[in-house]
């Protein structure tokens, strides 16, 4: 039994002490947080693929099987997000007996009941397993018949699979996050969740590329391809940032009642440090970090970048969804264990799928060009 | 005139015979080399050796000037030489500089980074560069790519310099000369160009000013003057008998307008202050008395103001005998009612700016009058 197993075991251990301890509201506010840090990891890469699919991108073709290795972390997060509807009745108001009593109006009382919301949740995950399956699967398939067809394939579904994920995404942000205080209105929060997420599979991506160039595991991979890695970092950094600022702007100008509590829940008190937190680890140190053109392309400096932006996002989605239980910030062994538990299971993962495949994605016929890739 | 030639010019087919070219000929550094390309070609910056662009450092500087220039403006039109409240917000409130602040730092930052390298790292326009004198300078810009030798140092040896072109693989060599330096201008040319130029600001001039005078302005967006408010003794859409103007509701009375039940002075001069001698209320008085009362009576209540020589009336003194033993409540009648050229103050005031008011004239006379305790 290696060490990674025994963290996450601990960590299980921890996180299930922590629902008989400090309660099943909090224990399901951690499951709903991690099931959507993993979601995003697994989602984000899952998108980029198909982003590059899509654009037909040759500078992405030798490091593509990594970003279909982290975009299995969808088969983990879909299995919690089914056990994470077990916290409806506890996190979710319209989700209590005696819900009718809601502020939020007929017509979102149509939209949130808990058999509509688990269709959703199912339906979600399964197109999202089914576009996985698609694009991972094909690929790998790909690396034994080497069939270009598979290619082309993968060309023709990715447009369908855009579209579907624009709407997916969206629900999900409404679903799992907005739904959190249901009388709470934002167009904008879709996007802003797959600002986030998007982020957070590029920085997964970029982690594991740096992990497996350093192990020598991408031979031909060089400063041209990570520049893009870390030119998709830059610029989707400063897009989440604008996308948040965006809906704060519009909800202080406007000051309607059913927006601004929401704000005021998550600047006043304690929470307003840890909104100043989102604003330097989210946007500054990682926008200033990146800004040098050398530096998008310095596999040690993107290291730490995407680290520090992974943990960002768990500060977003802390930010979002924690302030819900109370007024002050809850952060101690419980967190902990869940974390312990959710990195180490996400590790144990993705080393399970480093060892199927090849690194690269040898069966598409366009990987030579794809590592002739010069900026 | 002896042509001198400036650089020879060679032309290749595709990118990477010009990167090979670069390599060799650089290896042997004679010349200085100079790429002539229709698009960026990859890896010819570092096969030529240039250096980091200062342009990047330019940008950053420039951009956060920008940030710094908005955010600075903002700040004191909005905080020191204007401060007004738009929507209940603080008058210094950063959430609203960030829009101009980000769209200033992205202009300037722009601009830093276009012009900054046309005109100040390249030099552009630059007409007098040997290579626009080439055949091939439309090729240049189409799909052939061209590298010039010249001179690093010492005399230029054109032919060599041909046959070391030819030598790695050039399809095509040409000499360019240098171009011939500028004729002096003729004095005849700038007496036209000034003749030209006067005679353009004069045309220019009066078409404005035919223009303004034929075709008479457009007012400006308009619509923001015509919204739909009420205006006296003018028709309104807004109510149902059509008037501007509405009676009171019945068996209501506005706020701050109790109804007066004195017609005469003996029923007022019953009235009793309902104020207390406060410091609030005697603000509140000498707001109102500056407002209203002061530009006719003076500062000082003594009928001795700046204006009264233009137009000629007699105010009251209001620091005589008769006022000082004047009733509060007689002052309150004389504000409801008006006295001779003075105006009834019944809807400018509210009740207790008049009160206050009948206070703070009080403060007034003892303040001319002022006795011997009021020293101790």
């Amino acid at each position: 039994m290696s060490l990674l197993s025994l963290v996450t075991g601990l960590g299980a251990l921890g996180a299930a002490a922590a629902y008989f301890a400090a309660g099943p509201e909090r224990f399901w506010a951690n499951w709903l947080l991690w099931q959507l840090l993993l979601l995003s990891a697994g989602l984000g890469s899952l998108f980029l693929v198909a982003l590059e699919h899509l654009t037909d991108a040759r500078w992405s073709i030798p490091l593509r099987r990594t970003a279909e290795r982290t975009a299995g972390l969808l088969a983990p997060a879909s299995a919690a997000m089914l056990a994470g509807l077990f916290a409806l009745p506890v996190l979710y108001p319209w989700a209590h007996p005696g819900a009718a009593l809601m502020p939020h109006g007929a017509a979102k009382s149509a939209w949130l009941s808990a058999p509509f919301f688990s269709a959703r949740v199912v339906l979600c995950s399964a197109l999202w397993l089914l576009a996985w399956r698609l694009l991972a699967g094909g690929s790998l398939e790909q690396d034994k018949t080497k069939a270009p067809a598979l290619s082309v394939l993968a060309r023709r579904f990715a447009p369908f699979f855009m579209a579907l994920f624009a709407l997916s995404v969206t629900t999900a942000a409404f679903d799992w996050l907005s739904s959190l205080e249901p009388e709470w209105y934002s167009d904008i929060l879709g996007v802003y969740f797959f600002a986030g997420i998007f982020l957070a599979g590029l920085a997964s991506v970029t982690l594991l590329a740096v992990h497996l160039i350093g192990a020598g595991r991408l031979p031909g991979v060089r400063f041209d391809h990570v520049y893009n890695l870390g030119g998709f970092l830059f610029a989707f950094t400063v897009f989440w940032s604008y996308i948040a600022f965006a809906q704060y702007l519009l909800m202080w100008y406007a000051h309607l009642p059913e927006e601004v509590f929401w704000y005021q829940r998550r600047l006043e008190g304690p929470w307003r440090t840890a909104a100043l937190a989102l604003a330097v680890f989210h946007f500054l140190i990682p926008f200033f970090a990146l800004i040098p053109r050398d530096a998008k392309g310095d596999l040690p400096r993107l290291r730490w970048v995407a680290i520090l932006l992974l943990g960002a996002h768990f500060l977003d989605l802390y930010w979002l969804i924690f302030p819900v239980l109370g007024p002050d910030p809850l952060f101690s062994w419980p967190e902990v264990s869940f974390a312990l538990f959710f990195i180490g299971a996400a590790l144990l993962w993705i080393r399970r799928s480093l060892a199927q495949g090849a690194d690269m994605p040898i069966g598409d016929p366009r990987l030579e060009e794809g590592l002739a890739f010069r900026l | 005139m002896l042509k001198r030639p400036a650089a020879v010019l060679g032309l290749f087919e595709s990118p990477r015979a010009l990167l090979s070219a670069i390599e060799l000929l650089r290896a042997r550094g004679r010349w200085s080399l100079e790429a002539y390309t229709p698009y960026p070609v990859p890896g010819a910056e570092a096969a030529l050796g240039l250096k980091r662009s200062p342009l990047a450092a330019m940008v950053l500087i420039m951009g956060s000037l920008g940030a710094l220039t908005a955010y600075l403006f903002q700040w004191w039109m909005n905080s020191v030489d204007y401060p007004i409240v738009v929507g209940g917000k603080p008058v210094d409130a950063w959430q609203a500089y960030v829009p101009v602040l980000f769209e200033v730092t992205v202009l300037f930052a722009a601009f830093t980074a276009g012009l900054g390298m046309l005109l100040l790292l390249n030099r552009l326009p630059d007409f007098r560069h040997p290579l626009l004198s080439s055949k091939s300078a439309a090729a240049l810009t189409r799909d052939k790519f061209g590298l010039a030798l010249e001179p690093a140092e010492g005399p230029f040896d054109a032919g060599a310099a041909e046959a070391a072109l030819r030598e790695v693989g050039a399809e095509a060599v040409e000499v360019l000369n240098q171009p011939a330096p500028p004729a002096p201008v003729k004095p005849r040319t700038l007496l036209l160009l000034a003749a030209g130029g006067a005679l353009a600001c004069l045309a220019a001039g009066l078409g404005t000013y035919w223009t303004l005078k034929l075709f008479p302005a457009l007012p400006p967006m308009s619509h923001m003057l015509e919204h739909p408010k009420l205006v006296p003794q003018k028709p309104s859409a807004f109510f149902k008998d059509g008037r501007g103007m509405q009676a009171g509701v019945p068996g209501t009375m506005a706020r701050g307008r109790l109804p007066y039940p004195c017609k005469t002075e003996a029923c007022a001069s019953r009235l009793a202050n309902p104020l207390p001698r406060a410091a609030e209320v005697l603000r509140k008085g000498r707001k109102a008395f500056d407002t209203s009362c002061a530009v006719c009576h003076g500062a000082l209540a003594n009928g001795r103001p700046l204006l009264s020589e233009a137009y000629g009336a007699k105010p009251a003194d209001l620091q005589s005998s008769r006022f000082l033993s004047m009733e509060d409540g007689r002052i309150y009648h004389t504000l409801m009612t008006g006295k001779s050229a003075m105006p009834s103050f019944a809807s400018s005031l509210t009740d207790d700016e008049r009160w206050s008011l009948a206070h703070y004239l009080r403060a007034l006379q003892r303040a001319q009058h002022a006795e011997d305790e009021d020293l101790r």
